[in-house]
This record gives C-alpha cells, sequence and structure tokens, in this order.
C-alpha cells in the first residue's frame, strides 16, 4: 500500500519532469544555442536566432497579432455580455433556441470558413486584419456567451430586483450591479478569447496572403516550411509566441479553468 | 399616498397611458435588443455561409465567385478516390490513437492532482500548459525533438534500437508522431474535467473499501471509474470532435505527408480550400467534416442521456 503510493508519486513527479516540462524546455534551449549545439544542458548561449527573427520582420507580425486579438475581445466581450445577460435575465419566446450556442463550438470552424473566403472577397475584406478579427470574433461568440451566461445566472436575481424596484431601469441594474457581481467571469472570457485568437493561425492563413499581414502564428508557419532545419530560428519564434500565452495563463488561470469548467460541464 | 411615495422614492410620476404602453414594449423588447448584435453576426457569419457551404458543394466553383451546378459530382469523386477514403481512416487512427493515449494519462494525472497531498496546484498548473499552447508552437516543439538530425528522441530512440529510427520519414512513425503530439495537448483538458468529477466522489466509499479489504486497483476499477462515467464521457465527446476536425496541429507538423501518410480529413480541406482554392470540392469535404462531428455528437450524447436515465 506504501509503496504504491511510493511509486505513484515518483511516476508523477517524472511524468510532469519529462512529459510536461521536456518539450517546452528543449524549444527554449534550441531557440538559445548555436544549431550544433546539441548539449542537454548547454552552457554557450546566443540571441543570434532573436536577431534574425527580428530582421525578418517578425516585429510586424506581433503587432498584427496584437491588432487580431485585442479586436477581438473588443468586440466579443460587449456582444456576449449583452447577450448572455438577455439569456440569463429575460424570460422570451425562442429562448430555447439558444442550446445551438452549446452546439456551434463542436461543429468544425474551418469547413464555414471556405464560404467565408469568397464572402470576404465580396465584401472587400479579403486580405485585411479586419477579417481576420471578424472571423474570430463570431467563432468565439457562441461558447463566450454561453459562459456569461452561466456567470449571470449565478448572480442571486434578489440583488438585481432591490435595484429594479429602487427604480432603475434594466439597462443601470445590468452596469452597476451585474457587470461588477461578474467581473471574474468577464476577466475570464476576455482572456479565454484572447489566448484563442493569439493562438490561432487558420483565419490568418485563409483570409490574408500578404506576409505583411500574418499573425504570430501564422508567420510561424512559414518558417516551418521556408527555414526545414534552422530548428533554432523556428523555436526563437516558437518561445516568443507561446511566453504572453504562458504568462497571462499563469497570472489568471484560477478564473480561466473557472470559466472553462462553467462553460463546458452547464 | 403620501407614505406610499415616500416608501418608493425612487418611482416616478404616476405614467399616462402612453408611457406604460412604451415601457411595456421596451421590456418586451429588450431582451432580443440585447440579443441582436450576437445573432445577426452568427446569421451573417455562421449560418449563411453554412447555405453556401452546401450550394457550392453542389457546384464547380472558380475564384471570379461563378459556379456550375454539377449535382452530387464532387461527392462521386470523393468517395471513388482512394486518397479521401485514406484520409477518413487516417482520421479514425489519429482519433482512436488519441483517445487509447490521452485517457489513461488523463486519468493519471486526474488522480495525482486530486489527492490532497502539498503542491498539487503547481502540479495541476503545469499539467494544464499543453492545453494553454498554441498548436502550431506545440506542432514546433514536438518537430524539434523529433527532427531526424538532432532531435533528442531521434538519439533516444538510435540508443534504444541500435539503430537510426526516424519518425518523420514512415507512414506509421510519423503518424505516431501527430497522435502523441494531439494525446499531449488533449489529456488536459479531459484530466480537469475528470478531476472534477472525482472531487465529487464522497471519502467513506473509499474508507468503505479499504475495511473490505479493496486494493488501489479495485478501487479505481470499481469507484472511480463508474462514478467519473459522465465527466468522462463529456471529455470523449469534447476532444473527440476536436481530433476529428484538426487541421492546424497535423499540418503544422507533417503537411500530411510523407506522401498522404498523415493526411487526415481537415488536413485534405485544408490543402484543397486554403492552398489550391478548390472551393467546390473543399465545401463537399467540410459537409462531411461536419457530418462526422455530428454522429459522433449524437453518440456521445446518447451514451450520456443512458447515463442519466438509468
Amino acid at each position: 500500500m506504501r509503496r504504491t503510493r511510493l511509486l505513484f508519486a515518483w511516476l508523477g513527479t517524472f511524468f510532469v519532469a519529462v512529459v510536461i516540462i521536456f518539450p517546452v524546455y528543449w524549444g527554449l534551449r534550441t531557440s538559445l544555442v548555436a544549431n550544433a549545439n546539441l548539449d542537454l544542458f548547454p552552457t554557450q548561449f546566443t540571441l543570434d536566432h532573436y536577431r534574425e527573427l527580428f530582421a525578418a520582420g517578425f516585429l510586424n507580425n506581433i503587432k498584427n497579432s496584437l491588432i487580431v486579438s485585442l479586436g477581438t475581445v473588443q468586440w466579443t466581450l460587449p456582444i456576449s455580455l449583452l447577450a448572455g445577460y438577455s439569456l440569463a435575465r429575460f424570460n422570451f419566446a425562442g429562448k430555447r433556441f439558444s442550446v445551438v450556442l452549446l452546439v456551434l463550438p463542436l461543429l468544425p470552424a474551418i469547413a464555414v470558413l471556405v464560404p467565408l473566403i469568397l464572402y470576404m472577397r465580396v465584401l472587400g475584406l479579403y486580405n485585411t486584419l479586419s477579417a481576420v478579427i471578424v472571423a474570430s470574433t463570431v467563432f468565439s461568440l457562441p461558447f463566450c456567451t454561453w459562459m456569461i451566461r452561466g456567470f449571470m445566472l449565478s448572480i442571486p436575481r434578489e440583488i438585481e430586483e432591490a435595484a429594479l424596484i429602487d427604480g432603475s431601469g434594466p439597462l443601470r441594474a445590468l452596469w452597476s450591479i451585474d457587470i461588477p457581481l461578474a467581473a471574474p467571469g468577464l476577466i475570464a472570457v476576455g482572456i479565454f478569447s484572447l489566448i484563442n485568437a493569439w493562438n490561432n493561425y487558420l483565419f490568418s492563413f485563409a483570409f490574408t496572403t500578404k506576409r505583411a499581414l500574418q499573425v504570430v502564428p501564422a508567420a510561424l508557419l512559414g518558417f516551418i516550411t521556408a527555414w526545414g532545419q534552422n530548428y533554432g530560428g523556428m523555436n526563437a519564434a516558437a518561445v516568443v509566441a507561446m511566453m504572453p500565452v504562458l504568462i497571462f495563463f499563469l497570472v489568471f488561470q484560477k478564473w480561466f479553468i473557472q470559466g472553462m469548467l462553467a462553460g463546458s460541464s452547464k | 399616498m403620501t407614505l406610499s411615495s415616500t416608501l418608493r422614492p425612487g418611482r416616478a410620476a404616476p405614467a399616462s397611458r402612453g408611457q406604460r404602453l412604451w415601457r411595456q414594449l421596451r421590456s418586451h423588447a429588450l431582451p432580443y435588443i440585447f440579443l441582436a448584435p450576437l445573432v445577426v453576426l452568427l446569421l451573417a457569419f455562421l449560418a449563411f455561409p453554412f447555405g453556401s457551404l452546401i450550394y457550392y458543394s453542389l457546384h464547380r466553383v472558380d475564384l471570379g465567385g461563378s459556379a456550375n451546378f454539377i449535382g452530387l459530382r464532387n461527392f462521386v469523386i470523393l468517395f471513388h478516390e482512394q486518397r479521401f477514403v485514406q484520409n477518413l481512416t487516417t482520421s479514425g487512427i489519429y482519433l482512436a490513437g488519441n483517445l487509447a493515449i490521452s485517457l489513461p494519462l488523463a486519468y493519471f494525472a486526474a488522480l495525482l492532482i486530486s489527492s490532497n497531498r502539498r503542491g498539487v496546484g503547481v502540479l495541476r498548473t503545469l499539467f494544464l500548459i499543453p492545453w494553454v499552447l498554441a498548436p502550431i508552437v506545440t506542432a514546433v516543439l514536438f518537430k524539434t525533438l523529433m527532427n531526424p538530425s538532432s532531435g533528442p528522441i531521434t538519439f533516444a530512440l538510435k540508443w534504444i534500437f541500435g539503430h537510426p529510427v526516424y519518425l518523420t520519414l514512415t507512414d506509421w512513425g510519423a503518424r505516431l508522431l501527430i497522435i502523441l503530439h494531439s494525446a499531449w495537448r488533449s489529456f488536459p483538458l479531459e484530466m480537469l474535467l475528470i478531476a472534477a468529477g472525482m472531487t465529487a466522489i464522497p471519502v467513506e466509499l473509499y474508507e468503505a473499501s479499504r475495511v473490505d479489504g479493496a486494493g488501489p486497483w479495485k478501487q479505481f476499477r470499481y469507484i472511480t471509474l463508474p462514478l467519473t462515467r459522465t465527466p468522462l464521457f463529456s471529455a470523449l465527446l469534447l476532444i473527440s470532435v476536436y481530433t476529428i476536425q484538426d487541421a492546424e496541429g497535423v499540418y503544422a507538423l507533417t503537411q500530411g505527408g510523407p506522401g498522404y501518410g498523415t493526411e487526415v480529413t481537415g488536413v485534405r480541406l485544408f490543402k484543397e480550400a486554403f492552398l489550391y482554392f478548390n472551393i467546390g470540392l473543399a465545401s463537399a469535404i467540410g459537409l462531411v467534416l461536419i457530418v462526422l462531428s455530428i454522429i459522433l455528437i449524437v453518440f456521445y450524447l446518447r451514451i450520456l442521456g443512458q447515463g442519466e436515465s438509468a
């Protein structure tokens, strides 16, 4: 009994060290040493790969990524806030169709992207960052709305009713009661859509053909095919792409996990 | 009268009929007004394109947008094509392999993080990292680990087998690579759901079973596993659907190669749509992918429904 527990703990540590940390460590290591260096724990470091990366115009890709992910949050949050509030607080005909919001995230976004390419051409948005923002917003909306609905439902209705009796309208109640109380949930939703938008390369790849318009993950895909054996350069780009996500996740993880569980279980 | 008005300080003076009507209308229209932006966007950029998807799948489309009706020809072409049949079977292998590896991992990790030892919070954080990273980022990390010239895994395999084994150069090696990658990305979400289910199991059950002489394996088999049925199938539903649709991870790792060895259905769609702009055929593949997803959703929801009624 005791021995199995010890074995378990030992296996667990090993597992964490090798399976989770090692790939990330190796990527970071590879980005910081010369390509010919194969030491497990290198002693000589270089920033050449990062220099090379920024010489190739990577800063511009970072800027695009920032525009796209912040733009996505900026549109997703207010729209899903209003819709989620409406679903949680009002009774109206057709409300039961809201289940669609739970099913939509399970269907393949990539399928709908095919006709969307032609749409964006017609709308004159093809080869613009706006197209990427629109797609990224639309595909994050169903799940975010459902999450916000859940957070709104968890706020006791009585608090809001007290405000309504005091004579404030629903808009005012939303602004001064529900939004502050649902703040952790809103932050979770914001971070969720921010990370998703930052990580995605499908939309950028589908709607933009110019290198100057690519977001970081799309540029990274380009490096994979263009740089072939330059693993140092590739990993430098990967490190730049993952750092903001890791930092955001570590800082906000409690809210993030809560939001995910709230969204996926009910 | 003065009494009631002092009791309700915010109440306005008695409203006229017109005002009351307006207020009523507003309170009835308000839920729809709040929903309007969402509904408009979803209709314009999801429902409408979905309609076009069906339309285009029945047409030969060129990039100018002109479409010639060809009936079900796109589907006939696809299902008579050896390559597409292989796309589908590769997707099946990809899904089965992912579940076979990620589920045991997820249970193991869930057991680790739902005990109340010290340091469990740190463990949970670490376990979730593969899940928050972008598929393209983890693909680069895996590519680097397995690359034929300098990857540590390549060296390890050479050391174990005594001769070089290049995972990325053979069909099954490359399949193993994409499966390991997606299992690595999938297990955290499964773990999170299963662990949430585990914490809901009463401790008394384990104590009682220990008195009856059950070891850890029996406890797992007869208590933990049956009582985490619902979160297990929720996790299966999510991961199965994501895996069958995956294009990003596989395309970044192998571009479907060597040959068509790892070309899963999502990657085929990705190539036809975004590289060859073959809109008609890509739409047909997209529809196949949607149907596959719906079959999976219905399948798992039925199992979940049975568990609840039993």
